[in-house]
């Protein structure tokens, strides 16, 4: 390009039959400079929100707006076992697309040389709806979550340096960078919000309650009385269409082996004690186990905490639960019915979320 | 056509030269030196007694500076705005000024709330540079590690990692320092130095003994207790 350019300029006008040739040139010549500028420009993919969904409560791409650059970067980096010490843990082995990005089947997930989460690998979508991360939110922002994974001798137990380190002795992340960021420089930085653009533009919006909320399919007897049972007894706090309003209670469950007190080790606040952010229930039938620590197995025995069987009162126990939940048999399954109906088969085929065609 | 090309070159010459001359032509360098009784510290070989009688020895000594102004000059740059003091790598600071006389330099010990709550940030806020918590979003203000007999901890620890920048936590605070009269001459670097006596840390508006607390690790009432200490430690060494 610049070639050309230059050998323009050193051109004699003379020999052009007129200026009015030479400015039409010029300006072909910068038309398809520009033309180049913008191919080479990473092209955006914002974020799309569904139709009749609730704006996100912050904008966490304010100072990351998505690109398919940086997704695709994101998403190679997402499915990476060497990024770990051992190289074996990549994120994805404990957020699983089939299982809606948790840890299918486990109560916690293992991490590199025999280790163990502490907590339950929580799904991983609509994370732009969220305002904090993490069972007690005590990750502010999105783009600062992954430093966790990566450095957590039970997670991925690397140092950010060396993550960057591997990342740019491989010449093909090294252009992947380049695309995404107009540089081949790994830097935490790039890292953090390459990632923050793959996991944050996972949307869950497709499952049979959305269609029949956008009038394309219907509920059948049982979903529909179901339906009707879960909003009496849970949207308080798993409040549609997101089914969570994003905030910390205390639902019951016990303390735990690992003296979880939740939301408190945050807050410092007794009160916050075995707080916890309220789960959607988007895909629960394929995350399970559930709570924060993974011990409850199934769906109905979550209802059945709900009805008694698990629950235990202590004095930070939500109000909600001041109304004893009762459902007879019949009912808990409308509502178990209805818990179905909320599963997105689109989002666990999706191919943009699923494994890149391989891994550097 | 040959002007073409001398506009050309003579352009690219000139955005240069605006670039290297345009501002500042002068360097405030601060050197940071940290002593306890009376010693300067040497990390990890050398010991040293707190007024309590407690023994220790120091791994890691790091904190944040920022928000910089020499006589209510500020730098809007994240580069000079923003930086890491740690003994193992680098204690001085320095930046770009108008050649004149100064004689006030503020700092924030500690970092802005905004910058613990944007995502990621890039130079000294990196979280690679492990000041940083990872599982409560924030950034560590002032970090000590080190050893003591005295400590009831795990290997006899010391782990001081103060923070916090929640409402009610806040811990970052400015420190006003008056430099005397600092001149600062057209295309010349001054230096003024900056005394940190650890020997404070253990003892001015708190008492901070190892056998209580040699583990902070968490925003709260001892971060707070302990970095009310801290503007006792920083004085300009006069000269
Ligand atoms: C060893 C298993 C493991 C690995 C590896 C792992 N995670 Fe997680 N992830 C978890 C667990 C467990 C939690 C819940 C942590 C908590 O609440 O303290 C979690 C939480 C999250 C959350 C917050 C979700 C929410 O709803 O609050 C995000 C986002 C996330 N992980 C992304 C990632 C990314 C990106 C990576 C790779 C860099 C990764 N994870 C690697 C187990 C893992
Ligand atoms: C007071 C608020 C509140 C109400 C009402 C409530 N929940 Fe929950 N729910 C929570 C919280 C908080 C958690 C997470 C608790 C934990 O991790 O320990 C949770 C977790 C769950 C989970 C596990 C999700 C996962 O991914 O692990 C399911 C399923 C669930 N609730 C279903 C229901 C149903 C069904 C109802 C109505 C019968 C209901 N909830 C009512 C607050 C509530």
């Amino acid at each position: 390009m610049l070639q050309i350019f230059l050998q323009c300029l050193q051109l004699n006008p003379s020999k052009f039959i007129s200026i009015k040739l030479f400015t039409t040139i010029l300006f072909t010549f910068l038309f398809v400079f520009l033309c180049s500028l913008a191919i080479q420009k990473p092209t955006p993919l914002p974020l799309q929100i569904p139709k009749g969904w609730p704006k996100p409560p912050s904008d966490i791409f304010k100072n990351n707006k998505p690109t398919v650059e940086g997704f695709a970067l994101g998403r190679q980096l997402f499915y990476d076992g060497n990024l770990s010490s051992d190289g074996n843990i990549s994120c994805e082995s404990c957020h699983q697309q089939f299982a809606s990005f948790a840890t299918f089947d486990h109560d916690l997930s293992h991490g590199v040389n025999n280790t163990f989460s502490t907590r339950n690998a929580p799904a991983l979508f609509n994370l732009a709806w969220m305002e904090g991360y993490h069972w007690d939110g005590g990750i502010n922002h999105i783009e600062v979550q992954p430093v966790h994974p990566f450095t957590s001798p039970n997670e991925m137990g690397e140092t950010i340096e060396n993550v960057l380190a591997k990342l740019n002795s491989n010449a093909e992340y090294r252009s992947m960078f380049k695309a995404a960021f107009g540089d081949e420089e790994a830097t935490s930085e790039r890292l953090m919000k390459s990632l923050a653009q793959f996991t944050g533009s996972i949307v869950s919006s497709n499952s049979k309650y959305d269609k029949v909320m956008r009038g394309e399919d219907e509920f059948n007897n049982i979903e529909k009385k179901g339906y009707e049972l879960f909003k009496q007894n849970c949207s308080s706090c798993h409040k549609e269409p997101l089914f969570t309003d994003n905030s910390y209670r205390n639902n019951g469950m016990p303390l735990n082996r690992f003296n979880d007190v939740g939301r408190m080790l945050v807050t410092g606040r007794s009160s916050d004690s075995l707080k916890f952010k309220v789960p959607s229930l988007r895909n629960i039938q394929v995350s399970y186990p559930y709570m924060h620590d993974g011990s409850i197995f199934s769906v109905p025995q979550v209802v059945d905490h709900y009805l008694g069987l698990s629950f235990e009162n202590n004095p930070f126990i939500d109000t909600v639960f001041k109304r004893k939940i009762e459902l007879t048999p019949r009912q808990k399954n409308e509502l178990i019915y209805f818990l179905y109906a909320l599963t997105d088969s689109t989002l666990l085929k999706d191919e943009r979320f699923g494994p890149p065609k391989r891994i550097f | 056509m040959k002007i073409f090309r001398t506009l050309f070159f003579v352009t690219v010459i000139f955005i240069t030269a605006v670039n290297i001359s345009f501002g500042q032509n002068s360097t405030l360098k601060i050197n940071f030196e940290h002593y306890a009784n009376g010693k300067k510290i040497v990390l990890s070989d050398s010991s040293y007694n707190n007024i309590f009688g407690e023994q220790y020895f120091i791994k890691k000594l790091r904190y944040y500076v920022s928000n910089l102004k020499v006589n209510g000059q500020a730098f809007t740059e994240d580069s000079l705005n923003y930086h890491l003091i740690d003994l193992a790598k680098s204690t001085s600071i320095k930046l770009p000024l108008t050649a004149g006389k100064y004689n006030k330099l503020v700092f924030m010990l500690g970092v802005d709330s905004s910058r613990n709550c944007s995502g990621i940030q890039q130079g000294a806020l990196d979280p690679a540079k492990d000041m940083f918590w990872t599982w409560n979003t924030g950034y560590v203000v002032f970090k000590l590690e080190g050893t003591s007999s005295s400590s009831n901890a795990d290997r006899n620890r010391i782990e001081h990692h103060v923070g916090g920048y929640r409402f009610g936590n806040n811990i970052s605070q400015f420190i006003t320092f008056n430099i005397g009269e600092v001149v600062l001459k057209p295309d010349s670097i001054s230096e003024i130095t900056i005394n940190v006596n650890l020997d404070r840390y253990w003892d001015s508006v708190n008492t901070i003994r190892i056998s209580e607390d040699p583990i902070c690790t968490l925003p709260g009432t001892l971060a707070k207790k302990i970095a009310a200490n801290f503007p006792a430690m920083f004085t300009v060494k006069p000269e």
